[in-house]
């Protein structure tokens, strides 16, 4: 806090802050400026008859089918379900994540034996454990939960014990030189020591939730966003699954941008 | 007032040690490589007393300072308090680290109350407290700042209060003062005097400034180059109370040339041997 105030008195002084607030004013142009060239190439390729029927259709059937889709009581319901299934997905893999995180950080017997796994496992793709649970859980949402759940747990732990391992060994002396219990040493050292890294990896951990969340959906389930797209594709009803992922998009966009502000972690 | 008439060491002589230190031995590593850190050190400090451990650096006086932390507990030899033989921290003792230690995330006053926190004291005695020694190291209007707003020297006065708050009866410093300029060292070195007469609190101070060690200790520890050994005890019968003004008297200055001339040897030695690592580091 104290340190981004003196940047900005700092660019302030030096006259920067006029440049810096006109070139951010310049890079929003250009987004808007691509984003309408987008817009116009794809009302043009849907209109010029060149592609499929219906594979590019107009912006406007786009913008009707958001438009019922958002009247629509089945995609509340669908979203609640996928919500549910990030929230305790995060809530079960990245609580275990940041304990186990602490326990391989801290103890170099159990990181040395351990972490290695966890590195192996960590770029497998989890969704090739989804018939195992699904084996498990059944097809419902506690499938996707314990899928989600062991998807973002490998992004917290490491993420943590990274995190762990630069902390400043002579915070942890003054810990222990003052008798701190081990419970004290985890909420006032360790802890306020790794916000960021384990913030990070919160963050990180949202980001694979839900991919893997909408990923098992449109797998194997009977509700959730994921699912609603394969109804819609299964249609072949090419605006309305074209809204419903412009929706996604924007949701998933909403729900990092969120948690970056609540965590005081930048994007 | 003459010498030794008013020679008392802090505590009256006889009484029992409150902090023995026994042949203590340390060593990094093992085989052709290992380094011998602190070689069978004894010492002992009274209750009330001030000593100093001054030597060159690299000497061991650090290790030495973790291990009578109970922070070190691969080590030779023991280490009693109270008769007892430390296992981990001892309660009775509270440190100031050579090292940066500040908590970072934490502004000058929840610093400095923190092992009140850690003992549940309730806030409005925490906070009482913290203020008390916050002054007491010159570090009034500062309460609120991080401690990334501060510097070096302030920083290291906000870990000195943060130890003092837990008033502890043996007070361990390793080289607390080493950040701050000659005139900030010389007052806070009379603080720390008057805090540590008025307490009667036991202290051990590991520096290598001399100066400092003579103007605030009733003994210093010399000790040697690597291997760490205690090459000389000097009692030093400097009049109490004390203040910075003992600097210029003529009795300070002969046991600041006293210790100088054992310490310089040491120091060459040390100045040689990392010459010598130096040179042969480069031509292999
Ligand atoms: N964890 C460690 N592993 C290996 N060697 C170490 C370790 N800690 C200290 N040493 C070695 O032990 C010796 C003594 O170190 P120590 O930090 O105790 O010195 P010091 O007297 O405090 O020096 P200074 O005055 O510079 O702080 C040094 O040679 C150092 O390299
Ligand atoms: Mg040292």
């Amino acid at each position: 806090m104290a340190a981004t105030g003196q940047v900005k008195d700092f660019t302030a002084t030096m006259g920067w802050a006029r440049g810096g607030r006109s070139s951010l004013r310049s890079t929003n142009l250009i987004r808007i400026g691509l984003l309408l060239g987008m817009g116009i190439g794809w009302e043009a390729l849907s209109r010029s008859g060149l592609l499929f029927r219906d594979v590019v259709p107009s912006l406007f059937s786009i913008w009707a089918a958001i438009w019922k889709l958002v009247m629509n009581p089945a995609f509340y319901a669908n979203l609640q379900v996928t919500a549910w299934e990030i929230f305790a997905s995060l809530a079960i893999g990245g609580g275990l994540g940041v304990a186990v995180g602490i326990i391989l950080g801290a103890n170099r017997f159990l990181g040395a034996a351990y972490e290695p796994y966890v590195y192996y496992l960590a770029p497998t793709p989890r969704i090739i454990f989804f018939p195992v649970m699904i084996m498990w859980f059944g097809v419902g949402v506690a499938s996707k939960i314990a899928l989600g759940a062991l998807s973002c747990f490998f992004t917290v732990a490491l993420s943590t014990a990274g995190g762990m391992r630069e902390i400043d060994k002579v915070l942890i002396r003054v810990g222990r030189s003052f008798r701190a219990t081990p419970w004290q040493m985890a909420m006032k050292i360790y802890l306020p020591a790794m916000r960021v890294p384990v913030l990070n990896g919160i963050r990180l951990g949202f980001g694979t939730a839900t991919v893997t969340a909408l990923l098992a959906e449109t797998k194997l389930s009977n509700q959730g966003l994921g699912f609603m797209i394969m109804q819609i594709y299964s249609r072949f009803d090419m605006p309305s699954l074209y809204g419903l992922l412009i929706i996604v998009f924007i949701l998933a966009g909403v729900g990092n941008l969120i948690l970056g502000k609540a965590t005081g972690t930048s994007a | 007032m003459t010498l030794a008439s008013t020679a008392t060491t802090g505590a009256p002589s006889g009484q029992r040690p409150q902090l023995v230190i026994d042949k203590v031995f340390k060593q990094f590593g093992v085989g052709p490589g290992a380094v011998t850190a602190v070689d069978h050190v004894s010492f002992d400090v009274k209750p009330g007393e001030f000593v100093s451990v001054i030597g060159p650096s690299g000497c061991g006086k650090s290790t030495l300072f973790n291990i009578i932390g109970g922070l070190l507990d691969e080590y030779e030899g023991d280490v009693l308090i109270e008769r007892e033989r430390i296992a981990g921290p001892h309660k009775a003792v509270g440190m100031v680290f050579q090292e940066e230690s500040t908590f970072p995330w934490r502004n000058v006053i929840d610093n400095v109350a923190f092992p009140l926190e850690l003992q549940g004291v309730n806030k409005s005695e925490r906070l009482d407290r913290a203020h008390h020694f916050i002054d007491l190291v010159g570090l009034k209007g500062f309460e609120r700042l991080m401690p990334s707003a501060l510097s070096g020297g302030m920083r290291q006065r906000v870990s000195i209060a943060r130890t003092l708050v837990s008033q502890p009866q043996i007070l361990l410093m390793d080289e607390p003062f080493a950040a701050l300029d000659e005139q900030t060292r010389l007052l806070l070195g009379d603080k720390i005097t008057q805090i540590q007469q008025d307490l009667n609190q036991t202290t051990l101070l590991i520096t290598h400034n001399l100066t400092e060690a003579v103007q605030l200790s009733d003994r210093i520890v010399v000790m040697t180059y690597r291997p760490g050994k205690v090459k000389r005890i000097v009692d030093i019968d400097l009049p109490r109370p004390r203040s910075s003004d003992v600097v210029s008297s003529d009795a300070f200055g002969h046991y600041v040339a006293e210790i100088w001339a054992d310490l310089r040897e040491e120091a060459s030695r040390g100045m040689a041997d990392s010459e010598s690592a130096r040179r042969g580091g480069s031509r292999g």
